[in-house]
């Protein structure tokens, strides 16, 4: 029922019409505006990494991406920051809403003079105002536009691992796929990070959409391996992700593995189109069939050349087949994608080690290219006292061995000495074959090269980490292994700012029994298929050959990645060598 | 050995020494394979070298010599590593080990001999020379631990 007041107020309110505005009968009182006014534009430049969220979403076209001065483009931070137009404007504060860092915020400030209509166009937090340090304004809600939590993968419960190989984690479901696909803003940050330069935000964006085939299309227009990479790969684009700044970072990692899983194999060469290829008459031969090696075979392929993989072992994979264990990736993985470079037509010739088998000269000689992909094969020793004795392994070889089904003895007390990701696949292989399981690592917990989650792993499995220990004797009985003696360590800081130095504390010995003991503090290339003529001429930098930026070495003709190139020694690292030495092979011979 | 007369005598030997040091390593980096190496070689043999030349500058008839005992960082890698055989296919492991074990067996030599005399003045320019020669294996060690160490 309607009311004589509705029915007067509109009537009443017009004799407001005849006041005095109090803004002119009151010009020099200030009034602020709500403490929660959506005013002008600020952005704590430091915290912003300029992901361009902002200017995605605003639906006015207001904000713009520039490059400022004194920000320089990095890992995570494009280096450009927004530039906001007061002529298009509308003061929705999406922008602020969705800003990945909460760099972005309004002042309530909402009185701003000027003649010159440019002012209105300025860099927040850049161009300095005066509302720069106003507290009060409109900031990021405590809801966010973009869900922080990452979708959850389902894994292995750790007490069902003991006794088993078979892989840890579950996949998503496409339910959770898209869910986990719907959180990127495709801002493309992490294309940057990646050394593959993978299209992340692609990628994903065909997750969403649940077109698997344009996936994979963009999967291999950069990595010939994304099977691999989705399960193991060590995700520097996650690190960088605009999302983690205010939440997890997306799962990229396991969006490329729920891609790569969804497509059967049989259908790879149609949807990459690779139905007949025409041959270029041109002859590369590649030795080692690690990632790096396989990456270089399948763009050469394609492109039409002849390529020949000689291998040392028996399969082709390098360290992903004979050293990352198959709970973390499974084999008919790895020989499912191998299987695809030989239905293209990449010839693999297996168990021929170049130096022994066969003469790196007859190879050099008969190809018009080479590509060296021999990875790190060779262990450092720890270099103590008794280590030649029974029961003193090296981590690569342990777990050759186990991924080649051999059944190793290492009794009921092991100890590792290391603490980078080699180390903890063995302690965690040795705590699968039901050991008690000791690591040794110099340093602390927190210095650790291994990733944190492998960390995590393996401290879920209970492996017993031992910080801030020095191994100094390997003792025997009958030339047999029986306890190793450390000393403990202080942690010296680095006076140029290095990792702090572990040095001994006197009278603190320890001796731990053991019946294996497994090194795995470092590898280094083994050059000794070279012939005296070619070592003179292939330069290197501490072990590593040295390439210029097309991965080419300072021997004619050949070119070079993976482990035994560069720093970051991991699979995806070996991969965009490998491309980045196809594309420059196709330039010198084809060009 | 502990013959030693005067102090230019011991500055002399450890001058000495130094040549040797450096002629050492000339020799290996004639027998290694691999070209990186070899040239590795030759700048522990140039800073052998570098090492005399600083000696060479100490003037002994003056109170002081420039040499300090100021206490130098010993990771003590030198003392737990095993002795290496010099031979053609060396690693970078092996040359870091034998170098590192060369400066500490000069560092012993020299704290020893200190200990062993009773002029003051002479045993101050012993322990200088033994604090040099452990700054020179504290060189190798950091290097070890940062190239061969790498994961551990
Ligand atoms: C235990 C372990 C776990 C790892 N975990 C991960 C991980 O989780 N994520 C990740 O990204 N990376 C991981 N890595 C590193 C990754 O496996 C390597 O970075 C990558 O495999 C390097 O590729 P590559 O092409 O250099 O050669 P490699 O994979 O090292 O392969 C080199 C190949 O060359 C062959 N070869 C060598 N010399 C000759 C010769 N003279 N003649 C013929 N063939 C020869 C070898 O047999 C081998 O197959 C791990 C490595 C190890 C050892
Ligand atoms: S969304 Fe935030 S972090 Fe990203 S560019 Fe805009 S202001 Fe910077
Ligand atoms: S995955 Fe993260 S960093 Fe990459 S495009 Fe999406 S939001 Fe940006």
């Amino acid at each position: 029922m309607m009311n004589l007041k509705d029915i007067l107020s509109p009537f009443s309110a017009w004799r407001n019409l005849l006041k005095e505005p109090v803004t002119i009968k009151d010009p020099l009182t200030e009034r602020p505006g709500a403490p929660r006014y959506r005013g002008f534009h600020k952005n704590d430049i430091e915290k912003c990494i300029g992901c361009g969220t902002c200017e995605t979403i605003c639906e006015n076209e207001a904000i713009d991406l520039v490059a400022v001065a004194n920000v320089d483009t990095k890992n995570g931070d494009s280096g450009l920051r927004p530039l906001v137009d007061y002529g298009r404007c509308c003061w929705c504060a999406l922008c602020v809403d969705v800003c990945t860092t909460g760099s972005l915020t309004m002042s309530n400030e909402y009185t701003w003079v000027s003649n010159d209509p440019e002012d209105f166009r300025y860099i927040p937090g850049v161009d300095k105002k005066e509302w720069d340090n106003n507290d009060l304004g409109w900031k990021k809600p405590d809801y966010t536009l973009i869900p922080t939590e990452r979708m959850d993968m389902e894994e292995m419960e750790p007490s069902e691992r003991e006794g088993t190989f078979l892989e840890i984690v579950r996949g998503y479901s496409r339910a959770q796929a898209e869910k986990e696909a719907d959180r990127c803003t495709e801002c493309g940050l992490c294309v940057a990070t990646c050394p593959a330069h993978m299209d992340i935000p692609g990628y994903i964006r065909a997750v969403r959409e649940g077109d698997m085939e344009e996936g994979l299309r963009l999967l291999y227009e950069t990595n010939p391996l994304p099977e691999i990479c989705g399960r193991v790969c060590t995700h520097r684009c996650e690190e960088v992700c605009a999302v983690g700044h205010s939440g997890d970072p997306l799962a990229i990692r396991w969006l490329k593995r729920y891609i790569a899983d969804q497509v059967p194999f049989e259908e790879y060469k149609r949807i990459l189109g690779i139905t007949s290829i025409e041959e270029n008459g041109k002859k590369v031969g590649i030795i080692g069939a690690g990632p790096s090696g396989l990456s270089a075979a399948y763009y050469l392929r394609i492109r039409g050349f002849e390529v020949t993989i000689y291998e040392a072992k028996s399969k082709g994979g390098g360290m992903t087949m004979y050293g990352i264990p198959k709970y973390r990736l499974p084999m008919n993985m790895l020989e499912s994608e191998i299987g695809f470079l030989e239905e293209i037509g990449v010839k693999f010739v297996y168990e021929t080690r170049v130096g022994e088998d066969i003469s790196f000269d007859e190879i050099y000689k008969k190809h018009d290219a080479v590509f060296v992909g021999i990875g790190f094969e060779k262990p450092y020793k720890i270099n103590i006292k008794g280590e030649e004795q029974k029961g003193a392994l090296q981590a690569i070889s342990f777990l050759d061995d186990i991924n080649k089904g051999k059944k190793v003895d290492i009794g009921k007390k092991v100890a590792i000495v290391g603490g980078g990701n080699v180390a903890m696949d063995a302690a965690r292989v040795a705590r699968r074959l039901g050991a008690e399981v000791y690591m040794l690592y110099r340093r602390r917990v927190e210095d650790m090269p291994a990733d944190s989650e492998e960390i995590h792993g393996a401290y879920e499995e209970g492996v017993q980490i031992i910080p801030q220990t020095i191994p100094v004797e390997i003792i025997g009985e009958g030339g047999k292994v029986k306890s190793i003696q450390y000393l403990m360590a202080e942690m010296v800081p680095d006076e140029k700012g290095g990792r702090p130095k572990p040095v001994p504390i006197e009278g603190s010995e320890q001796v731990l029994e053991i019946d294996t003991l497994i090194g795995a503090i470092g590898q280094e290339a083994d050059y000794g298929f070279l012939p005296q003529e070619y070592l003179d001429k292939i330069e290197t930098n501490r072990g590593r050959m040295l390439v210029d930026n097309n991965n080419k070495t300072t021997l004619d003709k050949v070119y070079a990645g993976g482990d035994a190139v560069n720093k970051t020694a991991d699979a995806i690292s070996a991969i965009a060598d490998g491309h980045r030495a196809a594309d420059a092979i196709e330039r010198m011979l084809l060009v | 050995m502990e013959n030693f007369n005067s102090p230019q005598e011991i500055i002399n030997f450890a001058i000495q020494s130094e040549q040797e040091a450096h002629d050492f390593y000339i020799e290996l980096a004639g027998l290694v394979k691999f070209n990186e190496l070899k040239v590795i070689l030759e700048q522990f043999a140039a800073e052998e070298l570098g090492h005399k030349t600083k000696l060479s500058k100490i003037v002994v008839d003056t109170e002081k010599t420039g040499l300090t005992a100021e206490s130098v960082l010993d990771m003590k890698m030198a003392d737990y590593t095993v002795d290496i055989q010099t031979k053609p296919d060396m690693t970078y492991q092996d040359l870091l080990t034998i170098a590192m074990k060369k400066e500490k067996k000069a560092f012993k030599l020299y704290t020893d001999l200190a200990q062993k005399i009773t002029d003051q003045n002479i045993k101050e320019i012993f322990l200088g020379l033994a604090q040099e020669e452990a700054k020179h294996k504290l060189r190798f060690e950091i290097e070890y631990d940062e190239y061969i160490l790498r994961d551990n």
